[in-house]
């Protein structure tokens, strides 16, 4: 059986998938505030590591790395809704690429197993 | 089993090995962080040798021009000779051929290094007025066409090297420039790609240099460039950018002025911004250069983005003022 990222259509779908994302990202009122002063392509490299993450994708983000980067965000302090936030548009990405209603959940599984770590406690 | 050469020193490498593994078991203290190829910490630049394309994946096309890679995605089957990013550059001396004001505040300088100097037309260098004090300016000369290397300088108050460069440099004079760099630029092999070109100020540099690599490549593509300025006279190129929308019926040239009572077509009062929506509303296969003031390039990359252009096309060179004088 093929993994969650081959099924997903790996690197590619990755590639695809980190403009559709990054969009709603920056669009969505209830989270776009912590994006406003970052610099874009940065962001877009790190949100393609963390696509590569929560596809099942071969990466060497940790837990740890998760708490780094979320530490000290502009914008103020994160909560549940913020992460909750994140896998639904991470959701509504892969319903625009085609992917099937179980990756999505398993997509956001994944996602959801960090949310401590990005959360800080 | 294969070795690389980094900065002059010879690394064997064993079997699957990455070259950023090889170089951290040696000790080298090299930037990493995702190790997947992501987040573009461990860039490098080869000086010889074949880059597999899995250590160019998702790099933009300029830099994959330049020979950058991911050292964490690079197992090379054949010797690799490569150096750091941000290895110290060279510096070369260069004469003054020419230094004309073409404005209020802009002044053309166009220089002669006296080493072979390759460069893409958009990317920056660095004149040094003295050993540690330098500042970088665009070009927008053409290499293969241009027998000199154009820069547009602003003379900035207080601004210890433009000042210099204005008051004290004359024609026939040597100066210190360091190899160009920066990844704004035009690439080949997308003749049919819209593009579109936006700045401020001395930003129209980098665009003009885009603009004519572009043109006299013959990029079939539609060319739009943008010049935001404050008053009219600020238009520095005005006269020259009109006549090559006549020349060429692909490229089209819109001026904007913050101060729009002077206003005559083919100068609007619209902002920049407004005219970059109308004439890319759907942006998604553009290529779209911003240069100038960071907060405009930040908010027209984030405009364009919204409405649909990748970030792989978008590349900005935001003008950072320096701080110090």
């Amino acid at each position: 059986m093929s993994s969650l990222y081959e099924r997903l259509g790996g690197e590619a779908a990755v590639d695809a998938a980190v403009d559709i994302f990054y969009r709603k990202v920056l669009s969505d009122e209830r989270i776009s505030n912590y994006f406003d002063d970052v610099d874009m392509d940065t962001q877009s490299a790190k949100q393609k590591a963390f696509l590569t993450m929560v596809f099942g994708g071969p990466n060497n983000y940790s837990g740890k790395d998760m708490r780094e980067g979320h530490k000290d965000l502009k914008g103020g302090k994160m909560d549940d809704s913020h992460v909750d936030a994140v896998i639904e548009l991470l959701g509504g990405t892969l319903q625009e690429l085609g992917a099937a209603a179980a990756d999505i959940q398993e997509v956001a599984g994944i996602a959801n197993s960090v949310r401590d770590d990005v959360l800080n406690r | 089993m294969t070795f690389i050469v980094f900065d002059d020193q010879k690394i064997e490498l064993s079997d699957g090995q990455t070259v950023l593994s090889a170089l951290l078991d040696q000790g080298f203290d090299i930037p990493n962080s995702c190790q997947a190829g992501a987040c573009q910490t461990c860039m490098m630049q080869v000086k010889e040798g074949e880059i597999p394309a899995k250590a160019q994946a998702g790099l933009k096309d300029t830099l994959k021009a330049q020979g950058y890679f991911l050292a964490c995605n690079c197992t090379p089957q054949k010797p690799l000779n490569i150096t750091a990013c941000n290895a110290a550059k060279m510096r070369t001396s260069a004469k003054v051929v020419a230094h004309d004001a073409l404005g209020t505040d802009v002044m053309r300088l166009r220089v002669k290094p006296a080493e072979p100097f390759t460069y893409h037309p958009g990317q920056y260098l660095t004149i040094w007025k003295t050993e540690t004090i330098g500042r970088s300016y665009s070009i927008a000369s053409v290499a293969d066409f241009d027998h000199y290397v154009e820069l547009h300088i602003r003379r900035v108050k207080n601004g210890v090297v433009s000042r210099w460069l204005y008051d004290n440099v004359a024609v026939g004079e040597s100066i210190q420039i360091q190899q160009a760099t920066g990844n704004c630029f035009y690439t080949h092999g997308n003749p049919e790609q819209n593009i579109l070109l936006a700045g401020t100020g001395t930003g129209l540099a980098p665009l003009i240099g885009v603009a004519r690599d572009a043109l006299q490549h013959d990029h079939s593509g539609a060319i739009h460039l943008i010049h935001g300025a404050s008053t009219v006279d600020d238009l520095y190129m005005h006269q020259t950018l009109v006549k090559m929308a006549q020349l060429y019926s692909n490229f089209y040239y819109y001026a904007c002025v913050r101060k729009a009572e002077r206003v005559s077509l083919p100068v609007t009062g619209e902002s920049i911004q407004t005219i970059m929506m109308s004439v890319a509303a759907v942006p998604a296969q553009w290529k779209v250069y911003l240069c100038g003031g960071p907060n405009m390039v930040s908010s027209l990359k984030k405009a364009i983005f919204l409405a649909g252009a990748s970030m792989k096309n978008i590349y900005s060179d935001p003008f950072i003022t320096s701080h110090s004088s």
